[in-house]
């Protein structure tokens, strides 16, 4: 029983970094309909940058506010530079550029930075919380409390302000958003840079786990993908429950299923993604838009 | 949604050339086609077998994505399977080479087929979805397997050999046999669209729910559509291991079914060139840049599907098409 | 005829507009005058919904657009909301997923002031006394009369200076909107608002307006008082295709 519950512990942890990324596909996705594909590359590259800054001396909370900020500009600038020419094209176009933007980012990575792999320090200490023959680590505690910060910080943003309320008109009408006096554009801008910024956070949780390199969001991305299907990809409540869900159920399945053990454990995302797609295509949380004739 | 971006309607864009033209050129790329491999050092014979191995698998993805408007981030996987079903009947069942490919087609055929009707119901970003989670997970599976599939060492095999009679290298040999089994290839996927098939994988890209309306099978054409693609795919993955006689799942990751969708877009989504530019791409955008850096090719990969996505939706092939009906102006005019 | 006569309010002169597959308008000339409910008649098709959508700037336009003497943003429609102009879009542009509250709350985007911003909530509620009920409900689950309410309610948050009201009654119940029509014009008589009333419904819409032009292919045919056009039955008859009497 206490192995049981230490496995549910540790796949809450992978989980809420996963709901991390999801979180940030569903921001972008709500916004400008674009399943971004590039969202995990940009998320590593974050993490490269902020391990720059940690290697160039500057203190680990420190680096990871700047790492932010700058995220979040560069979330903005993409959405500028290379979103708005093609903004209301048909989706292949837009999952094409999307890709782009994914080989782009993961080689610049890879040429910048080199393609082998890099210690990444964890922000919080070693060691646990002990109970009863199940462990709590603190880096796990650690993991959920960000995750949660950032979902309450979301939520504030998006319930209680302006600018939020904005966002959300924006995503559900835009041309209407636009009679009521709201820069559409900057808008859209703004998503891209919550979502790189989010996306940021989810980086710097996982590299610790992971150890950094190019490569190092691949994984993760499909396991976001699950998350955000999983939840619905309109809602950013269903991406994180998602992700802790397809986490839980990633590392049960790891450790009891033995057909699929840790080599076949990406199995799972791909089972649940095809499963909810099949019988339930809007997510658990997702709406079938709210709207009477 | 005529007014695409990506103009993807079937090519007008040789249809300015004059016909005799166009079956000059034609001549011509088949002389020299089959001239190259005695004219050229073997290294160089080996790297055009390649492009031809690509451009097949290119037709098979163009048929999907180009004619269909079908996204597949997956195609590398039926690229996969070819390969490896042609690999494991040369090394566990001692088949004869050539007997693999057609083999190898039926295999791939059937699991495009197979995959085509669950993905029936998904649309455009689900289904690249779907397909890139599958092509992602299909490295852990081959090598989970490893008892058929030599596990992450891979299989490797013996050359084929070129027959005594032919008196020809081995790579000649094997380079002539690409080209006319992609010629073969071509000259099926032309055929499958110039008929109704052709019409209907078109309307099921402009408009889906007009294509139901005017009694185009939806479900029959989508998985046909996947079906085909992935049967050339097959066909491009055996001549693929007879070429390297090696296969191993390092060889197969999701990267591949990017750069095959790269190159596809590179070289003319929806045209009939398209397959074989794309083929010279996705072989020699790696060889040239990577003198530069490791990671240069994908570099030069991301920035030129972004640029061909803003600046030239049709492609390689549309801009040759443009190029051909400017000349034929200035031919006009003279 | 309410109003001030001494030069237009809202002035448009040779007004070209269109969209890529063709031009719907071919050289408007109107005049809007400052308090004024002017409607805007016209079988389907005839541009009346270009119009609306041209004054705000939602499509490219040639000709003078001008506003209290200042000539409106091109292809800029936050900038021509900015300015005081609420277009209240045909199918209402409601929010759906959003609270009605919220929708009535983005209505006063471009205005500061927490406090007038809630007083003004309060007098929304005060003409539409159904929304406050359903303050905090998505708007998208209300009835198409109480969607109606939250359109205009939401453009009347931005105490703007001039309304576009686009087929107001698409939809509704013919007591219902009659309902709403009278709320414009209380709203028109207690705020001085001016109201431009894109209208397929003729004979209703002439009850409430002061003045009214006859849109036909493009062009305004026909000019006058709301009275002089209700008791031309030749026009009534040729143009609006409605019995008199």
């Amino acid at each position: 029983m206490a192995g049981f519950v230490q496995q549910v512990i540790e796949g809450l942890g992978t989980g809420a970094i996963y709901a991390g990324l999801a979180l940030a596909l569903v921001l972008i996705y709500r916004f400008t309909g674009i399943v971004n594909f590039a969202q995990g590359e940009l998320a590593m590259f974050s993490t490269f940058i902020a391990w720059q800054f940690v290697h160039a001396g500057v203190p680990f909370w420190a680096a990871l506010a700047l790492t932010l900020a700058i995220s979040f500009a560069g979330g903005m600038l993409i959405e500028r530079v290379l979103i708005r020419p093609v903004e209301g094209a048909p989706e292949l176009t837009l999952v094409i550029v999307t890709l782009g933007l994914f080989l782009l980012v993961n080689a610049a990575a890879g040429w910048i930075w080199s393609f082998l792999i890099k210690d990444f320090p964890s922000p919080f200490p070693g060691g646990a919380l002990r109970a009863g023959g199940v462990a709590l680590g603190y880096s796990t505690l650690g993991v959920l409390g960000v995750v949660a910060a950032v979902m309450g910080l979301l939520y504030l943003l998006f319930r209680y302000t302006r600018i939020g309320l904005a966002m959300r008109a924006v995503a559900s009408n835009p041309e209407s958003a636009r009679l009521s006096g709201i820069g559409v554009s900057r808008m859209l801008a703004l998503g891209w840079g919550l979502a790189a910024l989010v996306g940021a956070v989810s980086g710097v949780l996982v590299a610790p786990v992971l150890f950094l390199e190019p490569n190092m969001m691949g994984g993760v991305l499909i396991y976001a993908f699950a998350a955000a299907t999983l939840g619905g990809f309109d809602s950013p409540v269903g991406a994180v429950a998602g992700g802790l869900i397809v986490g839980v159920a990633e590392t049960l399945a790891g450790a009891y299923v033995h057909a699929i053990g840790s080599d076949l454990k990406v199995g799972v995302p791909l089972a649940v993604i095809i499963i909810v797609l099949l019988f339930r295509p809007q997510g658990l949380f997702g709406h079938a838009a709210v709207e009477r004739a | 949604m005529s007014s695409t971006p990506l103009s993807l309607k079937s090519s007008p864009a040789s249809g300015g050339l004059a016909r005799h033209w166009r079956w000059a050129a034609l001549a011509l790329l088949t002389a020299a086609a089959c001239a190259a491999p005695f004219q050229l050092a073997p290294f160089r014979v080996f790297q055009l077998t390649m492009v031809l191995v690509y451009a097949m698998a290119l037709l098979g993805l163009n048929l999907l994505v180009g004619h269909a408007g079908q996204i597949s981030l997956g195609h590398g996987c039926f690229f996969a399977l070819g390969s490896y079903a042609a690999a494991i009947m040369m090394d566990r069942w001692d088949v004869p080479y050539l007997l693999t490919l057609p083999a190898a087609m039926a295999v791939t055929f059937v699991l495009g087929f197979a995959l085509g009707v669950p993905t029936l119901r998904l649309r455009g970003l689900y289904l690249a979805l779907v397909t890139m989670t599958i092509a992602i997970f299909l490295v852990p599976l081959l090598k989970r397997f490893g008892s058929l599939t030599g596990g992450s060492m891979g299989l490797t095999l013996a050359h084929p050999e070129p027959p005594a009679w032919t008196g020809l290298a081995r790579d000649q040999w094997l380079y002539l046999l690409a080209l006319a089994i992609a010629a073969a290839c071509g000259l099926v996927a032309w055929s499958l669209l110039r008929s109704r098939v052709g019409r209907a994988l078109h309307a099921l890209r402009d408009n889906e729910s007009a294509a139901e309306v005017m009694g185009v099978r939806l479900a029959r054409y989508k998985t046909l559509a996947f079906a085909w693609s992935a049967m050339f795919a097959g066909a491009a993955g055996a001549v693929n291991t007879w070429v390297i006689a090696f296969v191993s799942p390092d060889s197969f990751t999701v990267n591949l079914s990017i750069m095959l969708l790269a190159g596809i877009v590179v070289g003319g989504l929806g045209s009939t060139a398209g397959p074989l530019l794309g083929g010279a791409f996705v072989m020699f955008v790696p060889t040239f840049s990577q003198g530069l850096n490791e990671a240069a090719p994908n570099v030069v990969f991301g920035v030129l599907i972004i640029a061909v996505m803003y600046l030239a939706p049709t492609g390689l092939a549309g801009l040759a098409g443009r190029a051909g009906r400017f000349a034929a102006h200035i031919q006009r005019k003279k | 005829m309410t109003g001030r006569d001494d030069g237009t309010f809202l002035n448009v002169a040779r007004l070209h507009a269109g969209y890529r597959a063709g031009r719907v308008l071919h050289g408007v000339d109107l005049g809007v005058a400052e308090g004024e409910i002017c409607a805007i008649l016209g079988p389907n098709g005839a541009g009346k919904t270009t119009l609306l959508r041209a004054l705000c700037g939602m499509i490219r336009t040639e000709g003078v657009l001008r506003l209290a003497g200042a000539d409106l943003p091109r292809r800029r429609p936050e900038a021509v909301a900015r300015l005081g102009v609420a277009h209240v879009p045909e199918g209402r542009g409601t929010f759906a997923p959003l609270t009605v509250e919220e929708n009535l709350r983005l209505g006063a985007y471009t205005r500061r002031g927490r406090t007038r911003i809630a007083a003004d909530i309060d007098r929304v509620y005060g003409y539409f006394p159904v929304l406050k009920e359903r303050r905090a409900q998505a708007a998208g689950s209300l009835s198409g009369g109480e969607q109606q309410m939250v359109a205009i309610g939401r453009a009347l948050m931005s105490r703007p200076r001039l309304i576009l009201l686009d087929e107001p009654s698409l939809g509704l119940a013919p007591l219902v909107t009659r309902e709403l029509f009278h709320i414009v014009k209380t709203v028109n008589e207690e705020e001085r608002t001016t109201v431009i009333l894109v209208e397929q419904n003729a004979h209703l819409t002439l009850e409430f307006a002061h003045r009214a032009h006859v849109l036909e292919t493009g062009r305004i045919v026909l000019s006058g008082s709301a009275q002089e056009i209700r008791d031309d039955e030749q026009t009534a008859r040729a143009y609006l295709g409605i019995g008199v009497g």
